[in-house]
């Protein structure tokens, strides 16, 4: 799988790329619209992820270029800019998602994730890790074939966390998942300790092993390892 | 006090002193002359004695008409004075007190002096001296009501290019988009007088046009470098060397990181109101909306053992949902946040209003201040633009934004129109 990251600040381009490279994905990196309309050309990416700000040029252009290609490779707009007619726009040009800065990489790698999901798998919206398989379009999850029950919040949580596995998330980025820009109300932190101790017990209550790891009241990490 | 009246005061004062002194003087010499008038008359009618007192040797009859009397008395002395002077005296005819006129003089009549009284009845003099004032005194008055009446519709006329000023200066918002109107009109003082306020009224909106694309720009160029500081702080998170220490760090600078990204995103979001940039309206059923953020809130509000009571009437109104989410947003948070643990919720929702009750740790807050931009508790832990949003999505949809104290509670209320 590969990713192309097209963004001008270095080292915004730099963290992305660490992040999000992992489990056999691939990252290459454009700095300049010219570059970027160059790798556009010659190779295909399962998600590009489009900077509309670039020093010589305008990002929604590069969107029209992969329109007119016919290519249909998955396109994350990051911008600094939150209008909404620019997200119109980004969308009706066929972007998949639209995300403003500036976000945590765990969420940039959420949406990664879900527009790979979506690209490569039609149809078949499953995601599975070890004994847990989550049905995205029923939005249901089962246990060792048993079906378990979480709330909205929890499920969105869960999905989360499986997306970024293996990663620390800090409580800080799975507050603005759930709760968006109100994410600094002062519970909101305590909260995710709260939804997270509930879902781990209804989770190792159905015989599913405990992924969660504190870590040092910061964040958590889900990985089996 | 009005310029007019300020005006005709003094104008009114001036000319009655004026009036009562020329009407003084003019009454006082024209008596003085119809006096004259009289004394000659009472002189030929003296002579008229004498004559006849030389021809005759005796004196004239008493006479007793009705505006003329004469009288004689035996004196003992001849004296040579003679007095006129004003005095009543009773009219036979009319049975009836008149002023009058008289001359007093001593006539001798062979060894004999005599005191002769001659009056002269001053009635017709009077009504011709108050025919005489009235024929010149009202028309006077009738000028001077004239005059009064053609000031007032004059002054009037000539002002109205001022009123009008005044009420589109009144008028003028920077808030709105329409620009200063300038008023036409003949007179130059009031034509400099808006040019100069449409020049100004140009200057001031392009400098806060200005600033608020400076502040735009300060914002959205505060970003990328806030997006930088949040991914590598992601990245250090990752680091497996990662002790108690450095995550208490972490976690001070998420929090910093995350208060600035809020204020930006504030600042923004004013700018944007401001700029009327948010203008997708439609019919929003605003009841579901408080719904949705309460399920929203859900958790926040039940950990914190906060009771919330609706009274929702189901409400559609044609705003932009975008901003009416904001609106609700904001008004939920504030609620829970400036909250105590076991505190009271209120939402109450009416076709005219929708307000919001909560009890707090403080006691009533002050009105006037509450709405400022960056305004907030010193114990706040938000950017103190919360409530400055509000204000503007208010000003923005014509809705009035009130808050109140009672009963502990404090309320938010907003009016539709």
């Amino acid at each position: 799988m590969k990713v192309l990251i097209i963004e001008d600040e270095e080292s915004l381009q730099k963290s992305i790329q660490q992040y999000i490279t992992a489990e056999g994905r691939t990252c290459d990196c454009a700095s300049t619209f010219d570059s970027a309309y160059q790798k556009l050309s010659i190779y295909d990416y399962d998600c590009i992820l489009l900077d509309l700000t670039l020093p010589d040029g305008e990002g929604l252009e590069l969107l029209r270029y992969l329109k007119k290609l016919n290519k249909t490779d998955g396109v994350l707009i990051i911008s600094a800019r939150d209008a909404i007619d620019q997200r119109i726009e980004g969308l009706q040009l066929g972007a998949d998602d639209y995300l403003v800065k500036p976000f945590h990489l765990s969420e940039l790698n959420a949406r990664i994730t879900a527009i790979i999901r979506r690209r490569n798998f039609a149809g078949n919206n499953l995601v599975v890790f070890r004994e847990i398989e989550i049905d995205l379009n029923a939005r249901k999850i089962k246990v060792n074939d048993q079906v378990l029950y979480l709330t909205r919040k929890e499920f969105d949580l869960l999905l989360y966390f499986i997306a970024n596995k293996g990663k620390v998330i800090s409580k800080a980025a799975a507050a603005t998942h759930i709760w968006g820009d109100d994410a600094d109300m002062a519970d909101s932190y305590d909260f995710i300790y709260t939804h997270i101790k509930n879902m781990r017990k209804k989770l190792t209550d159905a015989g599913c092993k405990d992924y969660f790891q504190s870590v040092y009241g910061i964040g958590y990490k889900f990985t089996d390892s | 006090m009005k310029l007019f009246s300020s005006y005709n005061r003094i104008l009114l004062v001036i000319s009655l002193t004026g009036l009562t002194f020329i009407g003084l003087l003019f009454y006082k010499t024209l008596s003085f002359y119809l006096d004259r008038q009289i004394d000659d008359g009472l002189l030929e009618e003296l002579m008229e004695v004498q004559d006849f007192t030389h021809s005759k040797n005796i004196l004239p009859a008493p006479n007793y008409y009705q505006d003329l009397v004469v009288e004689y008395k035996q004196i003992l002395k001849l004296t040579n004075i003679s007095t006129f002077a004003d005095t009543t005296y009773y009219n036979p005819k009319k049975h009836r007190q008149e002023a009058a006129r008289y001359l007093k003089t001593d006539i001798s009549l062979g060894h004999q002096a005599y005191q002769v009284l001659i009056i002269c009845s001053k009635v017709q003099r009077n009504e011709e001296i108050l025919i005489i004032c009235l024929i010149i005194i009202i028309p006077f008055l009738a000028l001077l009501m004239i005059l009064y009446l053609v000031n007032r519709v004059l002054i009037k006329r000539l002002w109205s290019p001022f009123r009008q000023l005044l009420m589109n200066i009144k008028s003028f918002n920077l808030n709105h988009d329409e620009s200063f109107e300038p008023v036409t009109t003949t007179i130059e003082e009031f034509r400099e007088l808006s040019t100069a306020i449409e020049d100004l009224s140009f200057k001031i909106r392009s400098d806060y046009k200005e600033i608020k694309l400076f502040t735009e720009n300060a914002s959205h160029e505060m970003m990328t470098p806030l997006a930088v500081i949040n991914s590598r702080l992601d990245t250090m998170l990752q680091s497996t060397r990662l002790g108690a220490e450095e995550s208490e760090t972490l976690i001070d600078l998420y929090k910093a990181t995350s208060k600035l990204t809020k204020l930006n995103q504030s600042l923004l979001l004013l700018v944007k109101i401001d700029n009327n940039l948010i203008m997708d309206t439609e019919k929003v059923s605003v009841m579901d909306m408080v719904m949705e953020k309460q399920a929203f809130f859900n958790e926040l509000i039940h950990k914190r053992n906060i009771k919330i009571e609706l009274h929702l009437d189901p409400v559609y109104l044609t705003v932009s949902r975008q901003l009416f989410d904001i609106l609700i947003n904001n008004m939920f948070s504030n609620a829970i946040r400036h909250n105590y643990d076991g505190g009271l919720i209120n939402i109450k929702l009416t076709e005219r209003h929708m307000a919001f009750s909560n009890t707090g740790n403080s006691g009533p807050l002050r009105e006037e201040l509450i709405f400022e931009r960056f305004y907030k508790d010193p114990a706040s832990e938000g950017t103190g633009l919360g409530l400055a949003i509000l204000k503007q999505i208010c000003n923005r949809q014509n809705y009035h934004l009130n808050y109140s104290y009672e009963n502990q509670l404090h309320i938010f209320t907003v009016s539709f129109n």
